[in-house]
């Protein structure tokens, strides 16, 4: 990534801490991590590094106990938590290994209902939604429930509300994990394109090796420790 | 991806309006969502309601019972004896107070009303009681009323009276021209009524006289006398002019008086009691069942709650859900039981029964299943409260 663009996430210095007493857990012990505009950068660890929790402070969802980390140009440490979910609305798309859509809601209304939580009225909501749907080829599928579509299109549901008002920023959780190997590498092209085509800064998380050449970086970590980066070999 | 876009900065975080309308979407898509849990609240709504409603409907079912007389009796005031709690027989008082009311200004009229309990003879032998009422003609102040065979004038005929259709059997089977013997005196069936049962013996009514000589009555002696006011007079006034003259008596309204014998019902009898411990045991059941029902729904849903919170929903708007969810359940479940208990007390209804549902009794349910239904909720509001928006990345 050039030093020309924007450093979109910083993390300096970031613990986390879980319990207190005997029963204190140390899930991060000091990561240092970045992200710029527009780069897809993959976290990759055994089960238990700590991973997911970095994900989730940078995802706003959970605070550090120590550290520093800034999104563009505010720092979200220290934030209430009662505010955290401000700051999700304001900078962060969410994809998750489960799809996690809301099973009553048709996919155009998944999407909206991202869009209606930043703002956007109803006719306005579902006009966007209906246009992100198209962007992940699901123009057809709108009014179909979750339980209707396939995993691979739910995958896509899910990517197409994490696009909803355009977040800067885009983490997904082993957003392959429960797919084919075809339909999960077509998921990863989407997401690398939402970096590349679009500018979003796009962290996954996955176990899955056999994407790793589509990331500019992987970051490994491991006992709450960034062990290596490595330069990825994206298309 | 089709073509190449530039991100924009997101939009704000959604004013109150749009966030209130995205929660009740979500809320009623989860509701009818899980069809069947969505029944088994519903049943405890229409339970409560329905339960409560029968309960209350019968209470003051009765309570009309004993107060009907005093509606329909067509009196503003009543004339009665100082220690008069309700309306039932008691010792007579002077007719004295009869012309001091129809000699005092603003009173219409004044009428004499025997009331006491008698006997009927019945002809397989025995006798059955009745409550005895001896009104004067023609204007028939707390005369018999719902007169559906005869005529209410049958009474001004010699020795003749009108009976209650639902105890005609029980009397031995008395038809319009049947002749009896009421308190030793031979009496000829003129008119029929339908719904005039109190709590005790039927209403029976005669012609004042007839009345007094039966029951035995001084004619110089009355047991109530009843008031009708000229328009725009003040009872209040009327009032304190007759107890200025008759000190020893006392002068009711009749809203007074409808109270004081709901007041001697509820002190002297367990139905306040009895009634009022059921309706709220309904409205117990009701509510657990609304409260577990919606705990359990927040539980099934836990998943879909965390993925709300991890992209953005607050507390707030997930307790805007619950609250949406437990206030439309009132509300079916309010038209549903109301429907119901409508029709089963249209289907009982009875001169021995007559469920009463007024439309303030209706209205005032639904606003207490609002009020019950929100209050179950809070269980599953707290449930919420602690759900973590990080679950959805384990």
């Amino acid at each position: 990534m050039s030093a020309s663009t924007k450093r979109v996430v910083d993390a300096s210095g970031v613990v986390k801490e879980y319990g207190d007493g005997a029963t204190k857990f140390r899930a991060l012990r000091g990561v240092d991590f970045h992200a710029h505009e527009g780069e897809f950068v993959i976290l990759s660890g055994p089960s238990g590094s700590g991973k997911t929790t970095l994900v989730s402070i940078l995802g706003c969802v959970l605070s550090a106990t120590a550290g520093q980390v800034r999104i563009l140009d505010e720092v979200i440490t220290g934030v209430p938590e009662a505010e955290l979910p401000k700051l999700r609305l304001a900078y962060i798309g969410f994809i998750f290994q489960g799809h996690n859509l809301i099973a009553s809601m048709t996919a155009q209304e998944n999407v909206a209902l991202m869009l209606a939580l930043r703002g956007w009225n109803s006719v306005d909501a579902s006009k966007e939604a209906a246009r992100l749907l198209s962007l992940v080829e699901l123009g057809d599928k709108l009014a179909n429930l979750p339980a209707d579509l396939s995993g691979g299109q739910r995958q896509r549901v899910s990517i197409a509300r994490c696009l909803a008002g355009n977040p800067p920023i885009v983490l997904a959780d082993e957003p392959t994990a429960s797919l084919d190997a075809q339909t999960g590498q077509l998921v990863t092209e989407l997401l690398h394109n939402l970096a590349k085509k679009r500018g979003h800064t796009v962290v996954t998380v996955t176990h899955d090796n056999r994407i790793y050449h589509f990331a500019d970086r992987i970051v490994h970590i491991e006992d709450g420790m960034i062990l290596a980066t490595e330069k990825g070999n994206p298309p | 991806m089709t073509s190449l876009e530039h991100r924009s900065p997101p939009k704000a975080f959604a004013p109150a309006g749009i966030r209130w309308r995205t929660m009740i979407t979500i809320a009623w898509r989860m509701m009818f969502h899980n069809k069947l849990k969505m029944a088994g609240t519903l049943i405890g709504v229409v339970f409560a309601v329905v339960l409560s409603n029968q309960q209350a409907g019968t209470f003051l079912g009765l309570i009309k019972k004993n107060t009907m007389f005093v509606d329909y009796s067509g009196a503003d005031l009543w004339i009665v004896r100082p220690s008069t709690l309700t309306l039932q027989a008691s010792k007579p008082m002077g007719i004295a107070a009869l012309y001091t009311a129809r000699a005092t200004p603003g009173v219409a009229w004044a009428e004499p009303l025997i009331y006491g309990g008698a006997a009927i003879q019945l002809p397989a032998g025995g006798s059955e009681p009745v409550q005895f009422v001896g009104t004067s003609a023609p204007r028939f102040a707390g005369g018999p009323w719902n007169v559906v065979a005869g005529t209410r004038e049958s009474l001004m005929r010699p020795n003749t009276m009108i009976f209650e259709d639902s105890e005609r059997e029980r009397l031995g089977g008395l038809n319009l021209g049947s002749v009896r013997e009421v308190n030793g005196t031979k009496v000829q069936i003129g008119g029929i009524t339908w719904g005039l049962l109190p709590f005790g013996p039927s209403f029976a009514f005669a012609e004042y006289e007839l009345a007094r000589r039966m029951l035995r009555v001084d004619p110089d002696q009355t047991h109530f006398v009843l008031l009708g006011l000229e328009p725009g007079a003040s009872a209040d006034a009327v009032k304190r002019s007759i107890m200025a003259h008759s000190p020893d008596l006392k002068v009711v309204g009749r809203e007074e008086f409808r109270g004081m014998i709901i007041s001697f019902l509820l002190r002297r009898s367990p139905i306040g009691i009895t009634f009022g411990t059921s309706t709220v045991f309904a409205l117990i059941v009701g509510f657990v069942i609304v409260s577990l029902s919606m705990f359990s729904a927040v539980v099934d849903n836990i998943r879909e709650f965390g993925t709300l919170k991890a992209i953005g929903a607050t507390n707030g708007d997930l307790a805007k859900i619950v609250v949406t969810q437990s206030i439309t359940f009132a509300l079916m479940g309010s038209l549903i039981g109301l429907a119901l208990i409508t029709r089963i007390a249209a289907a009982i209804r009875s001169p021995k029964l007559a469920v009463q549902l007024p439309p303030q009794m209706l209205l005032g349910t639904t606003v207490v299943m609002v009020l019950m239904c929100v209050a179950a909720s809070s269980l599953a509001v707290l449930r919420l409260r602690k759900v973590e928006p990080g679950m959805v990345f384990r």
